[in-house]
């Protein structure tokens, strides 16, 4: 299987990237984003079980969504889609739920996918931003200096 | 951790003079006059920026009043790289399973001749 997965090391100046080619044409990939029956099968690491999957996409929709982990701990994620454009591109905040059902730490997550031959070449970014309403200021950089940091920590242990 | 203090400490790293001033910290110590040095700023603006930073918890400054050394504190920024790190797991692992949900759908499709595709 073709597979790649890939973090572009300029890009990860700004915000967190991750590209993936899919071995599926581009409609199939962007249904199983778009489709709750379909995301449910796999949103969610290996041997978590989706609970609970209600998904608005359309923009100002809301999703929540529960995935139970193998320990039997559930972990709520939700959040409001901004842009859909079938089939190459999804733009949506995202939080995972704290105790009380309320968002945690929101994050703009933008999902876009571009046809490769018979293949679907993903890429989801996600910029990090401590309120919604400073959901446009671009926060560049500061993945770097953790990535120094990182480095420091295990230069220095 | 807690969401607000994430916030504190990703809010604090979105200027890029702090940054700057943390990734100096890294080789050690400072005073506020050499932490200035690279900036074309004066030093009540630098001393601005350390405020910020030490409300974050991300530097602390020593008590000897004529120069009172900065120092990086590892909590936040490990708290912070930790956040990101469980992200890009998250994802990952997600990615893992959409990619084999794929290949069973498209094994359908075509067992089932609605290869709509072509």
């Amino acid at each position: 299987m073709d597979t790649t997965t890939s973090i572009d090391a300029e890009e990860r100046e700004r915000e967190l990237v991750i590209t993936r080619i899919f071995d599926a044409p581009r409609h199939l990939v962007f249904q199983a984003w778009t489709e709750p029956d379909r995301a449910a099968r796999w949103w969610g690491p290996q041997g978590f079980v989706t609970t609970y999957c209600d998904m608005d996409v359309r923009p100002g929709g809301t999703f929540r969504v529960c995935m139970r982990s193998p320990e039997g701990a559930d972990h709520w994620k939700q959040g409001v889609y901004r842009e859909i454009v079938e089939p190459e591109r999804l733009v949506f905040i995202f939080a995972w739920e704290d105790g009380e059902g309320k968002p945690s730490h929101q994050t703009l997550v933008t999902v876009t996918f571009a046809e490769h031959g018979d293949k679907t070449e993903l890429t989801l970014r996600q910029a990090v931003f401590e309120t919604v309403e400073a959901r446009n200021s671009h926060h560049r950089g500061w993945t770097s200096t953790l990535q120094r940091f990182a480095e420091y920590l295990a230069e220095n242990r | 951790m807690s969401s607000d203090r994430l916030s504190t400490t990703f809010s604090a790293l979105a200027d890029p003079t702090r940054r700057a001033i943390l990734a100096r910290l890294i080789s050690g110590e400072a005073s506020v006059t050499e932490l200035a040095e690279p900036f074309e700023m004066s030093l009540p603006a630098v001393s601005k920026h350390l405020k910020v930073l030490e409300h974050a918890g991300l530097i602390t400054r020593g008590r000897e009043a004529q120069w009172r050394p900065c120092r990086l504190e590892a909590g936040p920024l490990k708290d912070a790289a930790d956040w990101l790190e469980h992200y890009r797991r998250f994802w990952e692992r997600s990615f893992d399973r959409l990619e084999d949900y794929l290949r069973e759908l498209q094994g359908k499709e075509k067992k089932d001749g609605h290869d709509d595709e072509h």
